[in-house]
């Protein structure tokens, strides 16, 4: 038998050569290299999506552009993994400066002492007082800056002018009951059109405390919306019950069926293929529905929220913003980012581009935000004692556990397996457990 | 060279008891000893590094109150995070909903997989093109399964209904993921056409071993097409089919993807199966619940294997 | 031979196979229709089975907004180089199991096939701390390490199958001419083998391929990420972007489908040994 070594070391050579590589690959990474004074600052993004991504790789450029020595690599996991993975990073205390906070992580991030307050370092800057009340409120929540808000998501209702006009109303709906009966008007599955993008699956909790709150308002905590005035939970007021019972009703009889596992996509996908007349949604959809080549833009608007049987609603502002990691070697600089990118030139771009209720003062004036899809905003805005902006407890620890339960108890509620009261029992009981800590 | 092995394959049939025998079942020396050990320790270093010891290091969790939304107080728990378990209903749901998931994808899977490969068993023009194009849905990630159901599932602008309503066999579009009666149904039609492939290849690879001169002397005993079936083919592949299925019980029970792209368990939680509620309590932040469920996932399956294991033994010697 | 076939069971045969591929094959057919659609036309009712007009606009967008032929090549290199790693390893633990009898041997066939039955998340925070401390965090390098550790026990198991194929008296041949044990192994077992190691060699690939929790954990930045990862990125919380989507799974199925193509084949020669015996 001829010997002939090399062609039988060769899968082993093959094999060498890829540990020596990987070898060669240990050490410090290039995050920590410091060549010439270059700070290299990691930022990581939660609510990824393209387009965003994009954007913020042009106001990164910048950034960079003004502070030379700083270079900031932008890590942008997919969205539904995003919250876990800077999870991951922030209790291995590395590989993260700047990162995404968003109103219902800031709790468990800032409990952990895995985020830093930034309240020394905000002190005496200028882009404080550029801030609006709201967005202030929220940098400086209770006394510490863990972040600064890029901007809010609140609600408003999009509808379809056509359908509404073809089943003989002049106008969008202003109230639930408006609403509803307008939607089963246009409500006709034969032809495949439906009343109401109804959100039966991910998120569907979040559209259900929407009416509630509509219901209860009179009696709301501002502060902590799930509260009454009288410290129960708004679960417990017997108006919730009908604000339920109207839910379901819009489900059934203005809805299309399948909408009992619709989450944001499809409730979206269903208005833009013209599928449906109406859309509860946040501002960043805007973008989306313009895009729309089967809807065209005098075909749709937007209306302020629906109001309650009193005449109010409660608009709760949903917020996220930009933080700075614990475990950062580079606050300095981290810190800078941050302040870049909520003032000026960088902020009203981002919520322009990313259709956000903005977080600057001088958007009032910013002819952008005044007309077409923007109006119904700046008309609830106008009107804060009838669209009343409320604070929920989107912090709590338990928060993506509520929501999780939440979801799957509306879907319990609209397929009939459990009736409103018996819900709102429920739901009762489980805020008032775990606000006794427990 | 490939010759030579397919040949050796072909008369060596599985379960005919000829193969050749593994030489090495004697003494050996220290020196050989330790080869094989080194021979080994590349596998055992892998493995132990990268799957058991954060296996391990994760298992503890089970055992604490770690939740990611406050580790101020991460103390040793016992069996808590399992007792809140059993006692929680969803999760009894979702044990329910995982024999449903296992049991409805795994017996279509087989039946479609076993007759597939007989029809495949005989050569045929194109036999080449036609495998390589019905072994593609094994080279899609389960997530992107779960996706593209999901769209073609919907019950509005889903191209499904469009196709049933085309050819009316329905007159109104079914909400196919809405529904509780056919949400799990669904679920299992797309895991049914993601694994049915992966049965195929398997028995399709088994029934090429067992030699033509057994079908042979079936046909001059006049022994019809189904004691043919049951008398010769299945016997002959029998080590196969057992141990498919033993892997497949796993997969289906441990590929949650799927479920997580296509329903996220909905409607009210109906087609949530134990893994992929784990997915979502870890995204809840209670790793330690999230660790007591792989924790009993692992135990159930391993008490699973030992049993299917030990029941199939005899059968073995007997061929 | 018998030839049983009447023409109705051909007809049925036959039938039946046609069913399965337009079954099978009908899910492909719509991701492949849907990205060559105009972006605009994707969600238009009633449904086209025929794009109107054939446009390469989310092609173009894949790889004008992102880097998807650097994804491309992130994919090819990590799941190329991880599977034939594993595939070496695999070779070294395979035939010492196949081989010889020793007291551990039943625990480490039992702790390989444990391996299979682990929900991955359980280890997912722990290991990414564990690759924190190697330094091996976005680290195309590091992901290889992973996936050799995660498609090793399974691809033993093959491969100790084949190997039971082959008869000893080859390799001790080999070492009676001189031949140290593993010389003999990669210069007379292994060719013999070929078919079960390109078949091991797919598998392994096809599942490195198709990863995606370990690679958004381990991965970070752009220039790293692979394809399972880039997909997920199409879904974000408003929007499920099905034209780019749909364009990126077209073109992440065609490797699988090539090495498909040409190794047919070898899966079904290959898998056949190794699955037989236990």
């Amino acid at each position: 038998m001829p010997h002939r070594p090399r062609t039988m070391f060769a899968p082993l050579a093959a094999a060498a050569t890829a540990a020596a590589l990987l070898l060669s690959a240990c050490g410090p990474g290039p995050a920590e290299k410091a060549q010439d004074g270059q700070v290299t600052l990691q930022m990581v993004e939660s609510l990824t999506n393209p387009t965003r991504t994009t954007l913020l790789k042009k106001l990164i450029a910048d950034f960079e552009a003004k502070n030379s020595g700083v270079k900031v690599q932008l890590i942008s996991p997919p969205t539904n993994q995003a919250d876990q993975k800077i999870q991951q990073m922030l209790q291995s205390g590395k590989g993260v400066d700047v990162l995404e906070v968003r109103d219902t992580t800031v709790g468990p991030f800032s409990t952990n002492k895995w985020i830093y307050d930034m309240a020394p370092d905000l002190k005496g800057w200028d882009g404080l007082q550029a801030l609006t009340p709201n967005a202030l409120k929220v940098a400086q929540e209770g006394g510490k800056s863990y972040m600064v808000p890029y901007g809010f998501y609140g609600l408003s209702l999009f509808y379809r002018k056509d359908l509404v006009q073809q089943a003989g109303y002049s106008g969008p709906p202003k109230s639930w009951t408006e609403m509803i009966e307008q939607a089963k008007k246009i409500n006709n599955p034969s032809k495949n059109v439906y009343g109401y993008s109804f959100r039966g699956g991910l998120g569907a909790g979040g559209n259900a405390i929407a009416i509630i709150s509509g219901y209860v308002i009179d009696e709301i905590n501002r502060d902590n919306a799930f509260k009454l005035t009288n410290g129960k939970t708004i679960f417990s007021s017997p108006k919730a019950v009908d604000a339920l019972n109207q839910y379901v009703d819009l489900f059934k009889n203005a809805s299309p069926p399948s909408s009992v596992s619709w989450g944001y996509p499809e409730m979206v996908q269903g208005f833009t293929s013209g599928t449906t007349g109406f859309l509860l949604q946040d501002p960043e959809v805007i973008a989306t529905v313009k895009q729309s080549k089967t809807i065209k833009e005098d075909q749709w608007g937007t209306a302020p929220l629906p109001v309650g049987p009193t005449g109010k609603a409660a608009q709760p502002l949903a917020n996220a913003g930009w933080g700075v990691a614990q475990g950062s070697e580079h606050k300095k600089e981290a810190v800078e980012l941050v302040k870049f990118l909520t003032s000026g030139d960088a902020a009203m771009t981002f919520s322009k581009e990313n259709s956000l209720v903005p977080i600057l003062k001088s958007a009032a004036e910013d002819p952008f935000f005044k007309d077409g899809p923007w109006a119904s905003y700046v008309a609830m805005n106008e009107s804060p004692d009838t669209y009343i902006v409320v604070t929920q407890p989107r912090g709590v620890p338990w928060s993506t556990e509520w929501g999780n339960k939440s979801d799957s108890d509306v879907q319990k509620l609209i397929t009939g397996k459990a009736q409103p009261a018996e819900i709102l029992k429920n739901w009762d009981e489980y805020w008032t457990k775990k606000w006794a800590g427990n | 060279m490939s010759l030579t092995t397919t040949d050796r394959a072909r008369s060596a049939p599985a379960g005919a008891g000829n193969r050749p025998r593994p030489a090495g079942r004697r003494r050996f020396t220290a020196r050989t000893a330790l080869v094989l050990f080194a021979f080994m320790v590349p596998a055992l270093v892998f493995v132990g590094m990268f799957t058991y010891y954060p296996l391990l290091s994760g298992i503890q969790m089970a055992f604490r109150n770690y939740n990611l939304n406050d580790l101020s107080d991460t103390s040793w728990v016992g069996l808590d995070n399992f007792r809140a378990l059993l006692d929680d209903e969803m999760f009894r749901g979702t044990v329910k909903n995982s024999v449903v998931w296992v049991v409805g994808s795994l017996v279509p899977q087989f039946l479609i997989g076993f007759t597939m490969a007989m029809w495949l068993r005989r050569r045929f023009r194109f036999r080449g093109v036609y495998q390589a194009l019905v072994f593609f849905p094994w080279a899609v990630s389960g997530f992107l399964i779960g996706i593209l159901f999901r769209w073609m599932f919907n019950g509005e602008f889903g191209v499904v209904n469009d196709l049933l309503m085309k050819s009316h066999l329905i007159d109104t579009p079914v909400p196919w993921l809405a529904d509780a009666r056919y949400a799990m149904f669904s679920v299992i039609v797309a895991n049914v056409w993601y694994g049915v492939t992966f049965f195929a290849i398997m028995i399709l690879a088994a029934l090429q071993g067992v030699p033509e001169e057994l079908y042979e002397s079936a046909a001059i005993d006049g022994a019809g097409k189904v004691r043919t079936l049951f008398s010769i083919t299945i016997p002959s592949i029998r080590t196969t089919l057992a141990l498919t299925v033993l892997l497949r019980v796993i997969w289906i029970f441990n590929s949650p993807e799927l479920i997580f792209g296509m329903t996220g368990g909905g409607p009210a939680n109906e087609t949530h199966i134990v893994t992929s509620h784990m997915i979502q309590v870890t995204q809840e932040g209670d790793y330690g619940r999230a660790s007591a469920m792989g924790v009993m996932v692992v135990f159930v399956l391993m008490l699973f294997a030992v049993f299917y294991l030990l029941a199939i033994r005899p059968r073995k010697g007997l061929a | 031979m018998i030839r049983s076939e009447t023409l109705a069971g051909r007809i049925v045969k036959f039938g039946g196979l046609g069913l399965c591929l337009l079954v099978t094959v009908f899910p492909l057919y719509w991701i492949l229709v849907t990205s060559f659609k105009d972006p605009g036309t994707i969600f238009a009712y009633p449904l086209r089975y025929w794009p109107e007009t054939w446009s390469l606009e989310n092609y173009r967008g894949l790889f004008d907004q992102s880097n998807f032929g650097v994804f491309i090549g992130n994919s090819l290199i990590v799941s190329t180089v991880a599977a034939a790693l594993a595939t070496v390893v695999s070779l070294l633990s395979a035939y010492v199991l196949a081989r010889f009898e020793f007291v551990s041997k039943g625990a480490v066939m039992g702790a390989f096939l444990v391996t299979q039955m682990i929900p991955g998340f359980i280890a997912l925070g722990s290991l990414y701390i564990l690759m924190t401390r190697l330094y091996l965090v976005d680290n195309r390098w590091g992901l290889v390490l992973v996936y050799v550790a995660m498609s090793i026990p399974l691809c033993t198991v093959m491969l100790r199958g084949f190997f039971e194929n082959v008869p000893a008296s080859l390799e001790e041949a080999a070492m009676v001419d001189g031949c140290s044990r593993l010389s003999a192994l990669f210069r007379v077992l292994v060719p013999v083998m070929t078919p079960g190691i390109a078949a091991s060699y797919i598998f392994n690939f096809v599942n490195c391929w198709n990863e995606l929790f370990l690679s958004v954990t381990l991965l970070n930045s752009d220039s790293n990420k692979t394809i399972p990862a880039a997909l997920n990125g199409f879904i974000s919380s408003y929007n499920i972007d099905w034209g780019s989507m749909s364009a990126a799974a077209a073109l992440s199925i065609v490797p699988t489908m090539i090495l498909f193509a040409v190794a047919s084949r070898y899966i079904v020669e290959g898998l056949t040994a190794g699955a037989v015996k236990e």
